[in-house]
């Protein structure tokens, strides 16, 4: 069954057999899905103000191919701008809290209410300190993808064995060593699980940001199509969005495998 | 820290564009924006149009469109300095930002008449003004809401008397029997029950009917560009006109511009909404006028309604607020239809 | 200890009070119009004076977020735990979870107002897909924790699958589903908040996008404060249960 790659954790040691068994499998199961689709909405007689036929939203991508191409490449510049500034931001914060206590205690709290705040309301703000950049829509991204990982970063730093780093010390490591040898790889795991948790964050952010007035986008279209009532239009930006939404994931998850199997093996 | 650090930088942005903006603008075309109310669509053709052919630049205007969103006021963003021309709300939003002493200035009127109306199915329990007593009536809390009661008020009836909610994005609701009466533009929300309901089942009351008028789509600048830079917003007017009259003469060259900003659009829809516009923008001052002009009646009445509404809180000195001179001042061959 | 962690309090409070000194300052200052920043004492007045609107508001929003929340964390944990029970749908369930999470929960927004309307359902909806989703993948997490020898230990003694979920895994996941249901808090706010924006009768976003349209800027604000005390109470309540449990369990 597929269930079992899933299930086990299987060595690393997988042949090009079984990765070709897997896409196939994935392939298998989109076709399926495509297929329920399409043939339920026929059999029940679902009304397409609730969902569409599948072939119906494809033919509305494929009609105005350039629009939904053009809303996918710039939400997802928004997206990459915000998250990697995001994470770097929140490592960084995190390595700076981890040393300054003080400071930690001062601003940890106030980043935690600066999380409750709906960003959508500061739609004028944001526009009047940001313009109508794409910067605008970035930082978006970023206010929400930097705090979780400032948070699992410094999980991470925090439980590294203190007679890790006495060791080090003593074979005469600087500070800046042990972060970089020591520190970092060992809470890259934790960091991780954020990063990926940022990943969608920061599609979120971009999507809510493309509201305060733009022009391309997934979020313009998402907008357009709810306030024209164009269901099939809806169901187009969500498509596409899922495939911005699932591949951004797949190449942070594909980079977690890569860096934490490199980080476990030190 | 972050906001803190941000809120300096803006501030020393507006510090250092403030003087940029009364420096000589001859030469080198003036970076201008405007900022609609919404996003792209057939309701904004003339500004699409006239920038795509150039109106703007030949103008000396390096004009950037701007579209809204639903968390957007035009308002705000114009008298921050963020943008230097806006496609606002309404007649109401420059009402209330007078009110709450943003300083904006309406130059246009786009929508010379109220640009909704109530609707109810033919075959419904509601065959006049008189029926809404008791009825489910969904509207918008953005304005829709004074006019509404301002009609019933005509009528004698008492807001509390009829059962007002705030209007669903989707009009399914009143297509399926569960709301009375919907609010609805001529441009779209009118257009999408026509099309799933059928026109000849349908009965709208008008406001102007009832002798209400809420004219709407305001084109807005701040006091200080409108002061400082009066040659400017005469290029915006001029070019703005000459792209609507271009987009009324060439409906389908005019969608065509749209559609190729905001691809995903229906064109017939946009083709519909072209056609509507068209009407509610060449109806009433703009008959005599031209485009964009202010009728100082339907704005005075418009005001009463709303300090009636407490939507103001006190009465706004409209001659201010409302400032035809920019207008006024175009040769009469560039303001006719 | 103790006294570490009353500095560590004085700590928080400094730094809140420099906040709110720097905000008012700057806001007064270089005396901004209340559109671009208003006074931090002038937001916190506003809020006073329209306590009764901003606190039937934040009842409503708090009530949709309560809802969404439960039915969410129901959902979200009864799958995870159902999938232990049958392992031969997992692969399947989480291939499909985590395709229909890797879309932002706002991207369905447009369409759960169409389909519920806006009323209170489409937030109780956006909600519980938002956190439905959280618990489900820290659930997954936690059950999976389990050392293997303990599974083989237990198997070994007769226990059955239902005894090894209740007896050793559930308990081995409390503290990640626990954890889960902090973060889901403020998010579960959040959603409900961003929904009522985009259509709504009444709630915090409602409030916020009314006071946006009428340039009210003050009550934009307040309406942010009250939602931000809001959610941090939600956290803070769900935190301190997290902290008896545990403590129970610990004993």
């Amino acid at each position: 069954m597929s269930a079992a790659p899933a299930l086990s954790a299987s060595p690393p040691a997988a042949g090009s057999g079984r990765l070709a068994r897997r896409i196939g499998g994935r392939v298998a199961g989109l076709l399926v899905v495509a297929l329920a689709w399409e043939g339920l909405v026929l059999l029940l007689g679902i009304r397409p103000f609730y969902l569409p036929r599948l072939s119906a939203v494809l033919a509305a991508i494929l009609a105005t191919p350039g629009a939904y191409a053009a809303g996918f490449l710039r939400t997802f510049a928004e997206t990459l701008v915000g998250f990697v500034t995001g994470g770097a931001f929140g490592v960084a914060v995190a390595v700076a809290f981890l040393r300054l206590r003080s400071l930690r205690e001062m601003v940890f709290p106030l980043f935690v209410v600066s999380q409750t705040i709906p960003v959508i309301a500061f739609g004028a703000l944001v526009v009047l300190w940001f313009g109508n950049t794409l910067i605008a829509k970035a930082v978006i991204a970023f206010y929400l993808t930097f705090f979780p990982v400032t948070v699992n970063a410094l999980i991470g730093l925090e439980s590294v064995d203190p007679r890790q780093i006495a060791l080090m010390r003593s074979f005469g490591a600087s500070p800046r060593q042990i972060l970089l040898r020591l520190q970092l790889p060992s809470a890259l795991p934790q960091t991780f699980v954020a990063l990926r948790l940022a990943a969608s964050l920061s599609l979120v952010g971009a999507i809510v940001g493309e509201w305060f007035g733009d022009t391309t986008g997934l979020g313009v279209l998402l907008l357009q199509a709810m306030y024209t009532e164009n269901v099939v239009a809806i169901w187009a930006a969500l498509l596409v969005s899922a495939l911005l939404g699932t591949g951004f994931y797949a190449a942070v998850a594909f980079l977690e495998r890569r860096l934490v199997f490199w980080g476990a093996e030190q | 820290m972050l906001k803190r650090r941000h809120l300096l930088a803006a501030l020393a942005a507006i510090a250092l564009t403030a003087p940029a903006l009364a420096g000589p603008a001859a030469a080198e075309p003036a970076k201008v924006s405007l900022r609609l109310k919404w996003l792209p669509q057939a309701q904004f053709a003339g500004f699409y149009v006239a920038a795509q052919k150039g109106y703007y630049k030949a103008e000396g205007l390096d004009l950037t469109i701007n579209p809204g969103g639903p968390n957007l006021l035009a308002e705000n963003l114009v008298a921050t300095g963020a943008d230097t021309f806006g496609l606002s709300g309404g007649s109401d939003s420059v009402m209330a930002a007078r009110d709450k002493g943003l300083p904006v200035v309406c130059i246009g009127v786009s929508h010379q008449v109220t640009p909704f109306v109530f609707v109810t199915r033919k075959d419904g329990p509601v065959k006049t003004l008189a029926d809404f007593k008791g009825r489910t009536v969904t509207t918008w809390f953005t304005g829709a809401n004074h006019v509404l009661n301002a009609i019933l008020a005509k009528e004698g009836i008492r807001p509390d008397e009829v059962k007002i909610q705030p209007q669903q994005v989707s009009v399914t609701p009143f297509v399926d029997g569960a709301v009375d009466v919907a609010t609805a533009t001529y441009y779209n929300e009118l257009y999408a029950i026509q099309s799933r309901m059928g026109k000849e089942n349908l009965r709208t009351f008008v406001a102007e009917d009832y002798g209400v008028t809420f004219p709407r789509d305001t084109l807005i600048v701040s006091e200080t560009v409108l002061k400082e830079k009066p040659e400017l917003v005469k290029g915006f007017l001029r070019a703005s006109i000459r792209g609507w009259r271009n987009a009324f003469a060439d409906p389908k060259g005019a969608v065509d511009t749209v559609m190729a900003i905001a691809p995903t659009l229906d064109r017939a829809h946009q083709e519909f909404m072209l056609a509507e516009v068209k009407r509610l923008m060449t109806a009433g001052a703009a008959k005599e006028k031209g485009l964009f002009a202010i009728d100082p009646e339907a704005i005075a009445k418009a005001h009463d309604l709303l300090l009636q509404a407490k939507v103001i809180g006190k009465p706004v000195d409209l001659k201010a607020a409302f400032d035809s001179r920019s207008l006024d001042a175009l040769s009469s061959a560039d303001r006719q239809l | 200890m103790t006294a570490q962690r009353s500095l560590a309090v004085q700590r928080g409070i400094l730094g809140a009070l420099l906040m709110i000194g720097l905000w008012e300052g700057i806001a007064r200052g270089f005396s901004l119009p209340a559109y671009v920043l208003p006074a931090m004492s002038d937001v916190l007045l506003g809020t006073w004076n329209k306590r009764a609107m901003l606190a039937e508001a934040a009842s409503y929003t708090l009530s949709e977020a309560l809802l969404g929340y439960a039915l969410g964390a129901l959902l979200g944990i009864g799958l995870a735990v159902a999938l232990t029970l049958l392992p031969r749908a997992r692969g399947f369930v989480v291939t499909a979870v985590t395709a229909v999470n890797s879309v932002p929960v706002v991207a369905y927004s447009p369409l759960i107002l169409l389909w519920f309307g806006i009323g209170i359902a489409s937030k109780v909806v956006m909600v519980a897909l938002a956190v439905s989703f959280t618990l489900f993948l820290s659930t997954l997490a936690g059950l999976d924790r389990v050392d293997r020898r303990s599974i083989d230990l237990m198997r070994s003694f007769g226990a059955g699958r239902l005894a090894l979920l209740w007896r050793l895994r559930l308990p081995t996941a409390l503290p990640l589903i626990l954890a889960g249901l902090r973060v889901s808090t403020v998010r579960s706010v959040i959603v409900a908040i961003v929904t009522e924006m985009l259509g709504a009768y009444g709630g915090l976003g409602w409030v916020i996008y009314q006071a946006v349209l009428q340039i009210n800027f003050v009550q934009v604000w307040s309406a942010i404060v009250v939602a931000s005390a809001a959610s941090i109470l939600f956290f803070g309540l769900v935190g301190l249960a997290e902290r008896r449990l545990l403590f129970w369990r610990n004993a």
